[in-house]
């Protein structure tokens, strides 16, 4: 066990020193294939006059190698950034709009509601009990921001997601853990909930589901 | 010297296949790094344009309930105004975020909202994002 950890951490360290005994050994080691067949050969005979040793080349090779790597690697990370980022946004966009649309319902209907004059809000909202209901609401949507929303959502996505993981990969024990918490899963939901339950009971008609 | 030579094509192209090399590797990192911030961006955007909207649907519902119950409490204006505010809702592309209409419907939908929420002198205020701002005349 140790001795396999050890060899797993050493293991570059070993194969670098690998590299640095000389010509001969370098030909044989996988890291060493940026030079190949004839190339190599023909390289590493007529190089003596510019470098001193075989090692002092091969370490000079490798930093400008990977300096040309890294060149590439920038370039084509930005470029491929580029090419995915708007897909990736359309995504993100269509999975947080339609729950945020209702929780803005929730916002929006509340506060017109706690704008409208007492008597028409009576004509709309029957009973005492309701319309205190309907204020309780609009008073604890109105304490959170859009960003305390968006934190929220964030939660319930996060917990969606690991949901949908701990379900397909891991056993029975974690989904019966998830199901427990998936109540709490779906804070903008409940506000949601919360309202349709006070609509039925008010003159209120409401466009509900978004469609599109 | 033939042996410079050789060496300078050698590393030349050496140079070119380890950019590439290079590119390619980022270019595929770039592809799924792009995608995810790209995504992060899109659900705060999103959730940002999903809440103002169903705000203004919320706001035109209940006074379109209100209507029902006592027209005379509101003016004809007003009430056109409502109805514009309802269209304007309807015909937002929310599934389609690049879509080149979505700014002007949503800038029209604010206007609207000020005249009406000024018209009927309720504070109702819509504290999400951007902040309302002061219109002058």
């Amino acid at each position: 066990m140790e001795n396999s950890l050890a060899e797993e951490i050493y293991s570059e360290s070993f194969q670098l020193s690998k590299l640095q005994l000389g010509h001969s050994s370098t030909a044989n080691t996988p890291d060493n294939l940026i030079l190949s067949g004839s190339d190599e050969a023909d390289f590493h005979t007529d190089d003596r006059s510019w470098y001193d040793s075989d090692e002092e080349s091969d370490r000079e090779l490798q930093r400008v190698q990977n300096q040309f790597h890294t060149m590439g690697y920038r370039d084509g990370l930005l470029a491929g950034k580029d090419a995915s980022s708007q897909e990736g946004f359309n995504i993100g966009f269509k999975q947080s709009v339609v729950a945020s649309y209702n929780w803005g319902l929730v916002r929006g209907i509340t506060s017109a509601v706690a704008c409208l004059p007492n008597g028409l809000r009576e004509s709309l909202i029957k009973t005492q009990d309701k319309r205190t209901k309907f204020q309780e609401l609009h008073e604890s949507v109105q304490s959170l921001s859009t960003t305390d929303a968006l934190k929220l959502f964030y939660e319930d996505i996060m917990t969606k997601e690991a949901l949908q993981q701990s379900g397909t990969s891991e056993g029975s024990v974690n989904v019966a853990d998830s199901l427990v918490q998936s109540s709490d899963s779906n804070h903008l939901g409940n506000y949601s909930g919360e309202l349709q339950s006070l609509l039925e009971s008010s003159e209120i008609k409401v466009k509900l589901a978004l469609e599109k | 010297m033939d042996s410079v030579e050789d060496f300078f094509e050698s590393s030349l192209s050496l140079e070119e296949t380890q950019k590439k090399k290079g590119y390619e590797e980022g270019y595929n990192h770039g592809l799924v790094a792009g995608k995810e911030e790209g995504r992060q961006v899109g659900l705060k955007h999103g959730f940002e344009v999903g809440e103002e909207l169903g705000f203004y649907r919320g706001c035109v519902d209940v006074w379109k309930s209100a209507i029902c119950v006592d027209p005379t409490r509101f003016s004809t204006r007003v009430q056109k105004g409502i109805g514009q505010m309802e269209e304007l809702i309807e015909k937002y592309p929310v599934m389609d975020p690049e879509n080149e209409t979505v700014q002007e419907i949503m800038e029209a939908l604010r206007l609207k909202f000020r005249v009406i929420r000024a018209a009927l002198s309720v504070k109702l205020e819509y504290d999400g994002y951007p902040k309302p701002k002061v219109i002058e005349f």
